[in-house]
């Protein structure tokens, strides 16, 4: 994991790196080895909030650098803010994968009964499958885009985890 | 720049080094407990948050004498402790605000 984060640290400015990747990798292994012994939930948990951080605080860098400014001076009156108001609760995945499994089914269904008509026009030749017979390819474009929103709530509940929402949640009076 | 009021992850840090001078480990850590959990902040956040709170001069470094690159301590500097004592009393201000009006909503 330690690899994987030293990768992800590159991403950061040089500058940021040269200040303070020492010190980050560091911390990271100290806590990195903490969770050893904790549960693969857990660790998950750890994990993707350490990945989704770097990630993040590597962009917010590199903005600040680029423009010479903090874009969380922006973020903090017009940004994307997971209040409590906002949530993205399991029932909703829940309900997203019996969506997924009721295209799939309808699909698979649909196409058994086209096979079972009689061809009423002999010169058009029967459909050939020309793609995996496991999914017919309109359902796996319908996975991959669920794959995508799953990865995305994903990265949202790692970051809301991390706290990185709150940090920059200032008002404009200024000190 | 960091103004006020300020954010929960920045307040506890101030908090967490407002006792005695902390490396990045034991910032997280106490940021952990006295949140109560909640608060879980990752390398990324925090060291963000440092490098802005170090540019604010709100933090300064700290040197020990076993210290290593990577147990760097950070203290408050007076302009840091400052602005810590100005945000209690404007939660102090907002809470004896709050509860006066939510007392007189009960009567």
């Amino acid at each position: 994991m330690t690899h994987v984060y030293q990768r992800l640290l590159s991403l950061y400015p040089a500058a940021h790196r040269r200040e303070f990747g020492d010190e980050m990798r560091a911390v990271f292994d100290e806590a990195n080895h903490d969770s050893q012994d904790k549960t693969a939930a857990v660790r998950a948990s750890f994990l993707a909030r350490e990945f989704a951080g770097l990630i993040a605080g590597a962009l917010r860098e590199h903005v600040r650098v680029l423009a010479n400014f903090d874009i969380t001076d922006i973020l903090s009156t017009r940004r994307f803010n997971m209040r409590n108001g906002f949530r993205f609760p399991k029932s909703t995945a829940i309900l997203m994968t019996i969506i997924l499994l009721g295209v799939i089914m309808a699909i698979q269904k649909g196409e058994s009964i086209a096979n079972s008509l009689p061809h009423v026009n002999p010169q058009i030749p029967p459909i050939v499958e020309g793609h995996s017979a496991l999914l017919p390819p309109i359902a796996l474009y319908v996975a991959f885009f669920y794959a995508l929103g799953l990865i995305g709530w994903i990265i949202l509940h790692a970051l809301h985890r991390s706290g990185v929402h709150r940090l920059d949640d200032i008002s404009e009076q200024t000190k | 720049m960091e103004s006020l009021p300020l954010t929960e992850p920045v307040l506890l840090i101030l908090m967490s080094l407002a006792g005695q001078p902390r490396h990045g480990y034991s910032i997280l850590k106490d940021v952990e407990r006295m949140s109560n959990g909640r608060v879980l902040l990752s390398t990324g956040t925090l060291y963000g948050a440092l490098r802005r709170l170090l540019d604010d001069d709100w933090i300064e470094r700290f040197e020990q004498e076993d210290t290593s690159r990577g147990r760097q301590a950070y203290r408050l500097t007076p302009q840091g402790r400052r602005t810590l004592q100005m945000e209690v009393d404007r939660m102090k201000q907002l809470t004896r605000l709050a509860t006066m009006r939510v007392a007189s909503q009960e009567k």
